[in-house]
């Protein structure tokens, strides 16, 4: 199959596109019991890598400190006004 | 004196006058292709398209036309009272005898240099093809990593935190501060597009911004070096600058654009909630798909199963055996008549037979001669000698007698 792309590298909105064309073959209703099956079964995995996706990121917000032309480092985000923000989550 | 003879020398005609006077006005590059700031009266927009005003200062006024061909490209629609910088050539009007400002631009005064200094810019970087909707990156559905470049104090880093946070609790964020305003802003903004580009690479995108402000405060967002960055950008950038009415350079080059820095933040994050529920409901409506899928397959195996049935091998067997009992027992029954009725005949016949018996005859005192030996019946005379032994069967039993003597008995 054309499985060579990695999951992290194929974006979410064509996930979603897939599994809306699964709900429209499903509910076509033309399938095969095997045939059927098999899209079910690729329907859930496919709504379940969706869900990985979303949850993958942690929440993280860093600030950028640049030292010169080539150095750089990151700190928590500390801004007196944005930690006030950051704290309302 | 002087008067009188020159009429008498040349007399001309009031057009000829007037073309005369008017290519003294086009002559003279004092009066061609210059501003004059005045105060808009007397405005009439004609229904040909042209305009036709005119602009004064507190002591002197002049009549002004701006034909359709060039007021088609304003920004806005003058009116009394406005005060305009207009950029034009002073002639005459020569059916009036009068002279007029013939405006080939008009921008409001309030603008200034900045105005005018955009506006080129603006052509330029369009004409470069800075601002083509071809060359816009697409920005993901879902971002994951992205990076505010702007001032770490105020509302609009705040802003911007708060909304994508809120929409996407756990999204990874890198504030990138920077001055966004003064003479250095647009160059540290781009220096920091650039660094981000470099070490960065894996950002879904950038948003770059600030609050609302004057034209003046939003300056650095206009200049070309900022521009030319956000051109330049491997990453997507989003310019969420704060304004109204009007966009800044920045706002046509970048990817996207956002009036301001929370719509930004609005605009590229997507709500988890939203996503979250509507892969339920396509999960659910696969689910339902399937179930049904196979409800209407139970159906069908049902309706073949039970038509399947009535062609069973066993059902066609018991329907022979079937077909044997009920033939066996025709064939009985036939057989049993064949039987009956050949008894009847045997017995009919037999009675028959009885009656055609030759001990029947018998009975009845004929008798019947045979020869010793041979016993062979003795019908007529030659069949028999005198002196021969035969045998006189009768009904009870047999004579043994001699034959004494033959004689021929007529009928």
């Amino acid at each position: 199959m054309k499985n060579k792309k990695k999951i992290e590298d194929i974006p979410f909105e064509e996930y979603l596109r897939k599994l809306e064309k699964i709900v429209h073959q499903l509910e076509e209703g033309e399938l095969t019991l095997d045939e059927s099956v098999k899209t079910y079964e690729e329907g859930m995995n496919i709504s379940k890598i969706c869900l990985e996706k979303l949850n993958k990121t942690k929440k993280k917000i860093e600030q950028l400190v640049i030292e010169g032309e080539e150095n750089y480092s990151t700190k928590p985000f500390s801004e007196k006004e944005g930690e006030d923000a950051i704290n309302e989550f | 004196m002087m008067m009188i003879n020159d009429i008498e020398t040349k007399i001309y005609t009031v057009s000829k006058l007037n073309k005369y006077i008017k290519k003294l006005f086009e002559n003279d590059f004092n009066l061609q292709d210059i501003w004059i700031l005045g105060e808009i009266s007397n405005f009439k927009l004609h229904s040909s398209g042209h305009m036709y005003f005119v602009l004064k200062d507190q002591e002197s006024q002049i009549k002004c036309v701006m034909f359709r061909g060039n007021n088609c490209t304003l920004r806005f629609m003058p009116g009394d009272g406005m005060k305009v910088k207009v950029r034009g050539d002073v002639s005459v009007y020569e059916k009036r005898g009068e002279y007029q400002l013939y405006v080939k631009e008009m921008i409001e005064a309030g603008k200034g240099e900045l105005y005018l200094a955009f506006e080129r810019l603006k052509e330029k970087l369009k004409d470069e093809g800075l601002f083509s909707e071809e060359i816009k990156k697409k920005l993901p559905l879902i971002p994951q990593n992205i990076a505010v470049i702007t001032s770490p104090t105020g509302a609009a880093i705040r802003d911007v935190l708060t909304i994508s946070l809120r929409r996407f609790p756990n999204l990874s964020i890198l504030v990138v501060p920077s001055l966004v305003q003064g003479t250095f802003a647009a160059q540290e903004i781009a220096k920091k597009i650039d660094f981000l580009n470099k070490y960065f690479k894996y950002l879904d995108f950038i948003i770059i911004g600030r609050g609302g402000g004057s034209l003046e405060e939003l300056w650095a967002f206009n200049e070309e070096i900022l521009a030319r960055s956000i051109y330049n950008s491997k990453i997507p950038i989003v310019s969420a600058v704060g304004h109204e009415t009007d966009f800044t350079i920045s706002d046509f080059v970048a990817d996207l654009r956002s009036p301001t820095p929370s719509a930004a933040a609005e605009m590229t994050i997507p709500d988890k909630n939203n996503l979250i529920s509507n892969l339920s409901l396509l999960r659910s409506k696969i689910i339902r798909a399937f179930k049904r899928n196979l409800e209407l397959k139970t159906e069908k195996l049902i309706s073949i199963n039970k038509s399947l049935r009535y062609q069973r091998p066993e059902n066609k067997i018991n329907q022979y055996y079937q077909y044997i009992d009920e033939y066996s027992a025709r064939l009985s029954s036939r057989i049993k008549h064949r039987v009956e009725l050949y008894e009847e005949r045997i017995k009919k016949d037999s009675q028959r037979l009885d009656s055609l018996s030759p001990w029947a005859i018998i009975e009845r005192g004929y008798s019947i001669c045979r020869k010793i030996p041979g016993r062979g019946i003795i019908k007529r005379l030659n069949q028999i000698e005198v002196g021969a032994k035969i045998e006189v069967i009768i009904s009870d039993g047999k004579i043994f007698s001699k034959v004494e003597k033959k004689e021929v008995v007529s009928n």
